[in-house]
């Protein structure tokens, strides 16, 4: 067996004597499961109101009646996909750094470096042990959720939903194996493990929440409830035209939208699950075009954050005396 | 001085001296002042939008951002202190009782004439000198960017509104340095001490939200708070879940503190809301067992 492997399998084995592990992974498919039914409770008020108001205008005999609204099962994943942005990632960043932080603690590493390790033995096995479990967990929690949408959210998976529901478990993997691989960085690059810590949440922090609420917050549509372009009763081709007029303002906001790798896999799930009404119902060679830049962004992100992660990862920054 | 003021001493001191808490802290009142410059930016393009749009004749409705109270502008320090302020204090908070555990030295602490009590109480009473200092830095900062944007100096109305919501954003904070360090205390690793009011936090400020008002966790970090909804059983699990959700009843406190005219509701309900959990997370840090302070650390 590879020094990799070996090493792969001990950390494997250890998470699945951690407990905390098995909380996390709990609490995170615990709130996918609320998100779905809080979603379906949601549709079924929407639907009521809907029904009321068809009533209303059966009974005036005035009005014409609009189309009902329509349940997109998939959609009903939108609160899932955002736990995994934001937990998922804050999960995957205190795995990462727990695979290194132990090591420190217990003292282990002079024992285990005085052994003939591969220089990228030690990272590769500790990453690939936490790229299977990811593997694992997001299948897992996709399983869950299909679970979920069919028995809770009364909706119907078609084989097309499923590949759908695949694709994007792919992209989770990919999003949580990128915050795994920066946490390890950077608990392998500071002298205090708890500032390792702290330093990656500071990361997560910026770029999971900060930097996508200020581009949230720079959106003109964003300023009034409901919308601005709706409040002034605004149609499509006009609001584009005007916002066209706005390119270097829309430019500098969706910049620092794109610069969190978190947007782009936000992008990219809420148009393979059809949450972003655009891509709703559209083949999948259509979405799979029109979301090849943030694809490439998202893999390129993980890759690089995997090079640096083994880069950094030397003997020396390992035994680096703690302060 | 007495021991609980000497703990107090001692937790600003090792607070000032941490680079991490600095550098949360530098975060903290960076972007709080960063959020009067972004809203000005962006209400100046709303308006440019609005005027584009008046022009080529496509509407005829009033601008939705004339006489916008000058408080707006610091309307988005709300979701800041949720987001960067919360974590800021839970980080405060254990690591303040993580020291003496991760040190060892609280043996010797107690070797001295001090209560477990005073030892906690002192250092929470440090974590809110500090924290208090924090936010008048950020509201002074907020008052001189508005009134650089507006060319007018705040009146006395708005800047006790402003002072208001520095309070109500205290009594938050300090909520969460209270969870930290009660995590920091019972926590058996490092990682879970600070992971376990992380958790905590998402759901206080996401899950419990999300029961009542259907609204999206990315919704959540609005400044203004989610409206519930009404129908199905929205509305029993909002009256069960909204008053544990005490960061949307700060974000309520805070819009109304902040003029914002589309939130309905009272900043006094909110402050008393944070100060019951204050004093019931302030009663539980007093019933700490005394051998909690000296368990061993894990990693």
């Amino acid at each position: 067996m590879s020094d990799i492997a070996t090493v792969a399998r001990k950390e494997i084995l250890e998470l699945r004597r951690d407990r905390l592990f098995f909380i996390l992974i709990g609490f995170l498919a615990v709130v996918t499961v609320i998100s779905v039914a809080v979603g379906a409770a949601d549709f079924r008020a929407q639907l009521d109101a809907y029904n009321r108001y068809v009533a209303d205008v059966a009974a005036s005999g005035t009005g014409v009646t609009p189309a009902a609204p329509q349940l997109f099962p998939l959609q009903l994943l939108r609160g899932g996909m955002e736990y995994l942005e934001i937990l998922g990632a804050l999960f995957a960043i205190v795995l990462g750094y727990a695979s290194i932080a132990k090591e420190k603690h217990r003292g282990t590493l002079p024992l285990l470096l005085s052994r003939p390790v591969q220089r990228f033995a030690l990272v590769g096995g500790k990453i690939a042990s936490l790229a299977a479990i990811w593997g694992l967990v997001v299948l897992a929690l996709t399983v869950i959720s299909a679970i979920a949408v069919t028995t809770i959210g009364g909706g119907t998976l078609t084989g097309t939903d499923l590949a759908r529901l695949a694709l994007t478990c792919g992209f989770a993997w990919l999003y949580l194996v990128f915050w795994s691989a920066v946490a390890i960085a950077v608990t392998v690059l500071t002298r205090q493990l708890s500032a390792g810590l702290i330093i990656s949440l500071v990361i997560w922090l910026t770029f999971v929440l900060i930097i996508p609420q200020i581009g949230d917050t720079m959106d003109p549509d964003n300023q009034v409830p409901g919308g601005l372009f709706a409040a002034l009763q605004i149609q499509k081709p006009d609001e584009l035209a005007v916002l066209a007029q706005f390119a270097g303002f829309d430019g500098i906001r969706n910049g620092l939208e794109v610069s969190s790798v978190t947007k782009h896999f936000e992008r990219i799930a809420f148009a393979f699950l059809g949450i972003k009404d655009q891509y709703n119902q559209q083949p999948l060679s259509l979405v799979w075009v029109a979301m090849l830049p943030y694809i490439l962004a998202l893999t390129a992100a993980t890759l690089a954050s995997i090079v640096i992660a083994s880069a950094v990862t030397t003997r020396r920054a390992l035994q680096r005396k703690q302060s | 001085m007495n021991a609980f003021w000497t703990s107090a001493r001692h937790e600003v001191l090792s607070i000032t001296r941490a680079r991490i808490a600095q550098l949360l802290l530098v975060v903290f009142v960076g972007m709080v002042s960063a959020s009067a410059v972004i809203g000005w930016i962006t209400t100046r393009t709303v308006t440019a939008v609005y005027e584009g749009i008046l022009a080529a004749g496509l509407t005829t409705a009033a601008n939705p951002f004339t006489d916008v109270a000058p408080l707006y502008y610091a309307r988005n320090s709300a979701i800041y202190v949720v987001l960067i302020g919360c974590l800021m204090a839970i980080v405060l908070g254990a690591q303040a009782t993580l020291r003496d555990r991760k040190q060892g030295t609280s043996a010797l602490v107690l070797t001295r004439p001090l209560t477990l009590r005073a030892r906690l109480l002192g250092q929470l009473t440090g974590m809110g000198l500090v924290l208090a200092a924090v936010l008048l830095v950020s509201t002074l900062i907020s008052w001189v960017s508005i009134a650089v944007i507006t060319a007018v100096p705040l009146s006395g109305n708005l800047t006790a509104r402003l002072l208001g919501f520095a309070g109500a954003s205290w009594l938050l904070l300090m909520v969460f340095a209270i969870i930290g360090m009660i995590s920091g205390l019972f926590a058996r690793r490092e990682s879970t001490a600070f992971l376990a009011p992380f958790v905590v936090w998402s759901g206080i400020a996401f899950v419990l939200p999300q029961l009542g008002t259907a609204a999206r966790p990315v919704a959540l970090l609005n400044p203004v708070p989610a409206n519930p909804v009404t129908g199905d059983s929205f509305t029993a699990l909002s009256a069960l879940t909204g008053p544990f959700a005490i960061t949307e009843q700060f974000k309520t406190t805070a819009s109304v503190l902040l003029q914002n005219d589309l939130v309905a509701g009272s900043a006094v309900t909110g402050v008393l809301a944070l100060a019951i959990f204050l004093i019931a997370g302030v009663i539980a840090i007093t019933l700490v067992p005394r051998r909690k302070i000296r368990s061993a650390l894990h990693e």
